[in-house]
């Protein structure tokens, strides 16, 4: 059985509008975002590999299993979607165990499995309550606990921090840390750009329905050429540094900190910068750090799609 | 496998048994049922007090009387002569209008009654109570079954019931809940079309048992057993309750196709009606594939009709070409297979997008 998630040349029209174009995917198990303003086909991407839409075009394999087969899917993915309604007259906990049950769990099972799961995003006081009374937070939760409840290999989270407070955000970010150092696929939407950035192994950035850009955001950084790498430098003489930076052709602009301490630098060429600023350091100037200032998803998401509809 | 089939299918079951019976949405649904019951009901509790009212007059009266006694009375008669044959009345009322007396006598056997008025001393008037007749009234309960209870009740109920199996919980927006469950999407189908059979067969079969209860009981003790073990009456009932559960599989298998066909269910609905109501003026191939047709032909009691109908009322009422019982419940059954074996392919394809609901 494959490891990855893999999308191929997969095309989703929904009518005239379009979903997703041409999509070529292959994720690997970690972390991974889907980061893009509202429409650009995050939330489609994972219905698709849910089958909760089918493609109009290509095919897609999640962990080598054909999303059309949900009895087999489903026993390794669990999906929390964005879709904010619990079927009626349910209580939390009979929320996740009739999912259990569904699933062919026994009664002994399925209701050890639900609590474990409530357990794990600290919904147990509540979970006997009717899910109709929930906050947002609380039923986003409850929805998490729902697709961790048969431990799948693959989590796909539609926007799971919306609505939590940041207790609860950071709870549940570690969750999804431990959840995927454990060796699952844990595919997160988000807005919430700093946030992916803490939790992402990879990106997946997404535009009007086409990927922009995908992997580590080192690497995706490296490939946006047009944006020269800013770097920020600590040292303690940041104007002689300054000065034989600028005879290298690949500088383009060097600021100086007010404090006289530090240096923030953009090149046109990171690797040719860092050998450089490696010789300098050997001649002298002491360098007390060295960070890259535009090596985030902020930065990338900025350069590759624009600002629209994103929180920082 | 099938065993997890089966524990998936009693899940569904579970989840949707709840969702059925107590759905705000499905209330007109137990009205629509219990509608004929009120009916039957009503019409035992006239019924009953008519009996009890002509018990009463007969207890008054001078003689007991038979009912050829009572048909004896005719006008013309002097009161002498009637109150020599029948002895004084158990009720009598007078009064007079421009010097002309006039009297009303009341006589009864028991169960039927006697009414006569006189002016000056002479019978001018005689009615005799209506002889209820089981022949007439089995007639009059196979016409409320046919015409209201199985075309529109049942009908329209399990459209209520099985067209929201799918319909509803898009509208809800929790149909996600069932699709993103490691299950079979046909076995969820099958396990959401038995919530609906087991919730429609518990109403509708129920309401029928008790139109017939109440059918029954306003018939008196000799009466209900004549009709019961002479007339058929038995066996009629239980035929009017299978006929009720096998409408409720047929009407559901293509409400439950329906709901997942169709965002408006206006319109599988009127599509239905029309072609079950077109039933008799279609080919024989195509009657066939109409679930009216089989129900007709398992119907216990055929409604005549009476002379001077129109031809066209009169096909809709009859059913030239019936089959036999055991063809009647088998074509009823392929049929339900039939549809939600096509169901099953709809359903694998299905998506989600509740945006464009």
């Amino acid at each position: 059985m494959s490891d990855h998630i893999v999308f191929d040349d997969v095309s989703k029209f929904y009518g005239e509008i379009l979903g997703v174009n041409r999509v070529n995917l292959s994720i690997p198990p970690g972390v991974t975002s889907l980061v893009g303003p509202n429409g650009s086909g995050k939330t489609t991407l994972m219905n698709l590999m849910t089958a909760l839409v089918r493609p109009t075009r290509g095919r897609i394999r999640v962990l080598g299993l054909d999303p059309a087969e949900p009895e087999k899917l489903f026993k390794v993915v669990g999906y929390s979607t964005q879709f904010d309604s619990f079927p009626k007259g349910l209580t939390g906990f009979q929320f996740v165990y009739s999912y259990l049950r569904l699933g062919g769990y026994d009664s002994q099972t399925a209701d050890q499995l639900a609590w474990r799961a409530i357990e794990r995003v600290n919904l147990t006081d509540a979970a006997t309550r009717n899910a109709a009374g929930y906050s947002k937070g609380m039923r986003q939760r409850m929805r998490l606990a729902q697709a961790l409840s048969h431990n799948p290999r693959v989590l796909v989270l539609d926007e799971p921090l919306n609505g939590l407070d940041p207790l609860a955000r950071a709870e549940m970010i570690a969750l999804f840390r431990s959840v995927a150092t454990e060796g699952c696929h844990v595919i997160i939407s988000s807005h919430i750009l700093h946030e992916v950035d803490a939790i992402s192994d990879q990106v997946v950035l997404l535009s009007n329905g086409y990927v922009v850009a995908e992997g580590a955001i080192h690497s995706v950084r490296n490939e946006i050429r047009e944006h020269p790498a800013q770097v920020l430098v600590r040292c303690d003489r940041p104007r002689d540094l300054a000065a034989k930076m600028m005879q290298s052709e690949h500088i383009i602009e060097i600021r100086v900190h007010n404090d006289e301490r530090g240096l923030l630098i953009k090149t046109r060429d990171a690797d040719n910068f860092y050998l450089m600023l490696n010789r300098l350091a050997l001649n002298g100037i002491e360098i007390e750090s060295v960070a890259p200032a535009d090596d985030d998803v902020n930065s990338v998401y900025e350069y590759l799609i624009g600002n629209d509809e994103v929180v920082r | 496998m099938t065993q997890l089939w089966w524990t998936q299918v009693k899940s569904v079951i579970r989840l949707e048994m709840k969702k059925t019976f107590v759905a705000r949405r499905g209330l007109w649904i137990y009205i629509v049922a219990l509608l004929p019951l009120l009916i039957f009901f009503a019409q035992s509790v006239i019924t009953s007090r008519q009996r009890e009212h002509s018990l009463q007059i007969a207890s008054q009266g001078e003689k007991a009387l038979t009912y050829q006694d009572l048909l004896a009375i005719s006008s013309g008669m002097t009161s002498d002569e009637v109150i020599a044959r029948l002895g004084k009345p158990g009720v009598r009322r007078q009064w007079a209008v421009a010097h002309i007396h006039y009297e009303r006598y009341q006589y009864s056997d028991g169960a039927e009654d006697l009414s006569l008025k006189l002016a000056d001393g002479k019978v001018f008037d005689v009615r005799v109570g209506h002889v209820r007749n089981a022949d007439d009234d089995s007639i009059a309960f196979a016409g409320v079954f046919q015409f209201f209870y199985l075309r529109l009740a049942i009908f329209f109920g399990c459209l209520g019931v099985f067209m929201n199996l799918f319909r509803g919980e898009i509208l809800d927006k929790s149909l996600h809940f069932y699709f993103l469950a490691p299950i079979r999407r046909d076995v969820l189908m099958v396990g959401k079309f038995l919530a609906g059979l087991i919730a429609t067969c518990v109403i509708f079969v129920t309401s029928e048992l008790l139109q017939i209860i109440a059918f029954i009981w306003s018939y008196g003790p000799n009466m209900r057993e004549i009709y019961l073990y002479q007339n058929h009456g038995l066996a009629n009932s239980a035929a009017y309750l299978g006929v009720t559960a096998l409408a409720c599989l047929g009407y559901g298998a293509f409400f439950l196709a329906a709901g997942m066909l169709f965002k408006n269910p206006i319109v599988p609905a009127a599509a239905i009606l029309i072609w079950e109501t077109m039933n008799p003026f279609l080919p024989a191939l195509l009657m066939k594939f109409s679930v009216i047709y089989y129900l007709k032909s398992l119907c216990p009691v055929d409604i005549p009709t009476p002379p001077g109908t129109p031809p066209l009322l009169a096909l809709l009422v009859s059913n030239p070409d019936p089959v036999s019982a055991p063809v009647a419940i088998l074509g009823i059954v392929i049929l339900a297979l039939v549809v939600l074996y096509v169901s099953s392919f709809q359903v694998r394809r299905m998506e989600i997008n509740y945006t464009t609901e």
